[in-house]
């Protein structure tokens, strides 16, 4: 029996593995596990599908005019460095794109960015940019830590719990456990989404906003409890700044206001902000239905105002929750596989960040700047200037919006090398694909969305030559002539404690991890911002948040709104959930979620097949016919390829996180 | 003897307990041979939508249990001590009288066979694999007094707050 961490989303359960013959053969739910205490959902069930899965890739492969031709790794890690020298040392390192995968350890992105800033390259980034660039970027502003302030089971002690835009029951069920507790305990849940999703079914109070108006619902709330002095002024005098500034920026935002953007009535917003505010203990869960907006950025920084305002921050019970999607999308952040940080959240622009790593490293040529972002990219690729990409562990074809421009960007490079367990859509259009192993064959950390990093542990051989992706990536960097020393995970995750700050005390992880920052070895805040902020001058900071109304207003061509999300039985882009035989026989299909009204008008029933058109494109989907939609809005899952057709390019100014939530669309029935 | 009771407003559908409920029941206790194994891991108990919201269906093993008293073989049979109703795969011939009066539709067939398949209540398991596996504590395993108080301590605690709210 092997101990590992749930591979998929970023609750961050423990189960062991069961190995016979060199086969996982059944997942055992560990009960003394702190976050999930036995209990797993459906895809944590069916995580053992993906190891010894038919499909899995099992040599490098180059492409061919006759097909795809079987490598050595000699040969393919050569091509591979080959082709980053050449277009490094004839085009520039910016011409080099690296994308890292929040799939993979905490070490492996160390590397990655590594091997990025190490040859000079700027542009590094992951799929961090598409689910919580905003929260990364607008939490740091706000508050100095852009992270889950409290651990998941803490949720239990709270009295108040706000969910905006996530619908935690199918997508993180564990998570239900523990808001169920807190329930039990007599507190209040309110559930502001769209859709009457099953979180909202267990929700005191639903608040359906139309979407892409989480900020104006937020600043009205927030504008409310000014108004009526429920705030915390003993927290906002003694922790905070700019109070002032934002009741400016709120001086036309009345409650009557906001109930016609939003199409919540006056009262339940004031109702929500009243049991918020005044409740001993409050806590907000959000998800992507705020992040993934062209307005992201302000709808993080609006849940932040309206915490400090309530003092609702550092204490059992409080704090902000921004549910991540991926096993390790904080690791990635944490390690620096974004392109605005080096690991532990250093920026490259101050001029010790690049002495400490250019000493360590022994290089002296790291970029002592921000690059592109994965969306600027694919911005780069079809503007001519950026030449080779490295993709590692992430599906940019489907995962990213607009997606015949994706596929443009990626055609229009030179050379294109993907790392992946499964040949995907972006795989396909590979020059070269190298296979890499799964979490269940290789060591090394993963840290949950609740800052806590776990171990886990190999329990198989990956298939045919598949290799770890930290053997990968170090033998890549030695080809290539640079100083890679690593012999295995731990050597990695030691050097990570002596450069990261906020990981220098995690040296000893035990059973169930530790959580960041941990200064000294045993010792952690499970809950932050106690006594202050991790700010110059330990205050949080309060910034108006500027509402923006959608430029996808539903008109005479479009007529309805698209909204995108998840559904309980897949994962993300759906490489690994598409190819699991039990979650198949659940969902196979990609739906179209419709109100009874809107079907009524266009004559469509359930189960019909329908297309869907955006400007950007158009999918075909089969219909499910909802009450638990409103009029006027679609709803699709994000899992299959043909949703992010629908998608365009809108993104948000700051983060550059694209806007996925709302899109005007047609439906029509296939003839 | 505990049973398997379901706490009716708490489900959100997330199927974990069907996901549990086949792995226990394959031979290699395993999902992953749900694809290739033979016969077919299957499910014992459903989750079903109805009226907008979400329930575990699972087999109450009921008293006199009816799929028992009608079946012609003596395939299903009940435990005269604890009541759990179980099946004989090798007496049964598929002629669904047990499907066709159980009140709750929680007797299914094998994937192959016409061999009636219904919770066996995990034999092998302290706590049954669906109750062991609901996040949410839908599915809980405990005596029947043992439940009924935990709906009266809910009940209580509900109408507790709700007086306290309005002195």
């Amino acid at each position: 029996m092997v101990a590992t961490i749930c591979p998929y989303c970023a609750c961050g359960c423990g189960f062991y593995l069961e190995v016979e013959r060199g086969q996982a053969r059944r997942i055992i739910p560990r009960s003394d596990h702190p976050v999930n205490q036995g209990a797993l959902c459906p895809k944590g069930w069916a995580s053992l599908e993906m190891i010894h899965h038919p499909e899995r890739l099992k040599w490098p492969l180059r492409r061919t005019a006759d097909g795809w031709e079987r490598l050595s790794w000699q040969q393919a890690l050569q091509i591979l460095a080959d082709n980053l020298r050449r277009i490094g040392d004839t085009r520039g390192p910016d011409a080099l794109g690296f994308l890292s995968s929040t799939k993979c350890t905490n070490e492996e992105n160390y590397l990655i960015q590594k091997l990025a800033r190490t040859m000079g390259c700027a542009n590094v980034d992951s799929c961090a940019r598409l689910c919580h660039a905003s929260t990364v970027v607008g939490l740091r502003r706000s508050m100095g830590s852009c992270s889950v302030t409290n651990p998941l089971s803490d949720l239990a002690n709270s009295r108040c719990i706000l969910v905006i835009g996530s619908n935690f029951a199918e997508n993180h069920p564990i998570l239900a456990r523990w808001v169920l507790q807190a329930k039990e305990a007599g507190a209040t849940l309110i559930v502001a989404d769209p859709r009457r999703t099953p979180t909202a079914w267990l929700a005191d109070q639903h608040l359906p906003l139309r979407p892409g108006t989480d900020v104006a619902l937020l600043n009205g709330m927030v504008r409310h409890i000014l108004d009526q002095g429920l705030h915390d002024r003993d927290f906002v005098q003694r922790r905070t700044t700019g109070l002032e500034q934002l009741r400016s920026s709120l001086a036309d935002f009345s409650l009557a206001r906001a109930e016609r953007i939003t199409g919540v009535s006056a009262g339940e917003l004031a109702r929500a902000a009243r049991a918020y505010a005044s409740s001993p203990a409050s806590a907000v869960v959000y998800g992507m239905g705020v992040t993934q907006h062209a307005s992201g950025t302000a709808g993080v920084e609006a849940v932040a105002n309206l915490a400090l305002l309530c003092g609702q921050l550092g204490r059992p019970g409080t704090g902000i929750l921004p549910m991540r999607g991926q096993n390790n999308v904080q690791g990635a952040c944490d390690m620096g596989a974004m392109t605005e940080f080096y690991p532990g959240y250093r920026l490259p622009e101050d001029p010790r960040t690049v002495q400490v790593f250019g000493a360590a490293w022994g290089s002296t040529c790291l970029p002592a700047r921000k690059g592109l972002t994965s969306m600027e990219m694919m911005d780069a690729a079809l503007f001519g200037t950026l030449k080779a990409m490295y993709i590692v562990g992430e599906d940019p074809i489907c995962s990213h919006p607009d997606q015949s421009r994706t596929r443009q960007a990626l055609q229009s490079l030179d050379f294109l090398a993907v790392q992946d367990i499964f040949m995907t859509e972006t795989a396909e259009m590979a020059d070269l694909v190298l296979p890499a192993a799964c979490w269940a064959e290789k060591e090394g950390t993963f840290t949950s969305a609740e800052r806590r990093v776990q171990r886990i542990y190999r329990a198989t051989d990956p298939p045919g030559e598949a290799r770890e992706d930290l053997w990968i990536v170090s033998n890549l960097a030695r080809t290539l002539g640079l100083n890679f020393p690593y012999t295995d995970a731990s050597s990695v995750f030691q050097e990570i404690c002596r450069r990261v700050t906020i990981y220098k005390g995690l040296v000893d992880l035990g059973d169930f991890g530790g959580f960041w920052p941990c200064l000294e070895p045993g010792k952690w805040n499970e809950i932050l911002h106690q006594d202050c902020f991790p700010t110059e001058g330990g205050l949080a900071r309060f910034l108006p948040a500027t509402y923006c109304p959608s430029t996808q207003e539903p008109g005479a061509d479009y007529p309805l709104l698209l909204t995108t999300g998840r559904k309980v039985c897949h994962f993300n882009s759906g490489s690994i959930t598409r190819r699991t035989p039990s979650l198949l026989a659940i969902s196979d299909h990609l739906v179209v979620e419709m109100n009874p009204e809107d079907a009524a008008v266009l004559e469509i029933v359930e189960g019909d097949r329908v297309w869907v058109k955006t400007v950007q494109g158009s999918a075909s989907g089969y219909a499910h016919v909802s009450g638990s939609i409103p009029a006027g809005v679609v709803f699709m899952p994000f899992h299959f390829p043909a949703t992010n057709r629908l998608t365009g390019d809108a993104r948000d100014p700051i983060s550059h996180i694209p806007e996925l939530k709302a899109w005007a669309c047609q439906v029509k029935k296939e003839v | 003897m505990p049973e398997i009771f379901v706490r009716l407003d708490r489900c959100v559908g997330c199927r974990s307990c069907e996901m549990a409920c086949a792995t226990e029941h394959s031979a290699g206790k395993s999902l992953i041979s749900a694809a290739s194994e033979h016969p077919r891991p299957r499910k014992r108990l459903y989750v079903e939508m109805a009226e907008g919201t979400k329930l575990p269906m699972v087999c109450r093993h009921c008293e006199d249990a009816p799929c028992a008293s009608v079946c012609r073989t003596g395939a299903m049979t009940q435990d005269p001590e604890t009541h759990i109703v179980t099946r004989d795969a090798e007496k049964c011939i598929g002629c669904w009288m047990c499907a066709m009066v159980c009140p709750y539709g929680v007797v299914g067939r094998t994937a192959e066979g016409r061999v009636a398949l219904k919770c066996d209540r995990c034999p092998d398991l302290d706590v049954p694999a669906c109750v062991a596996a609901c996040p949410t504590h839908t599915l809980v395993f405990m005596e029947a007094e043992d439940f009924s108080e935990l709906l009266r301590v809910d009940a209580a605690a509900r109408l507790a707050r709700g007086y306290r709210s309005r002195a």
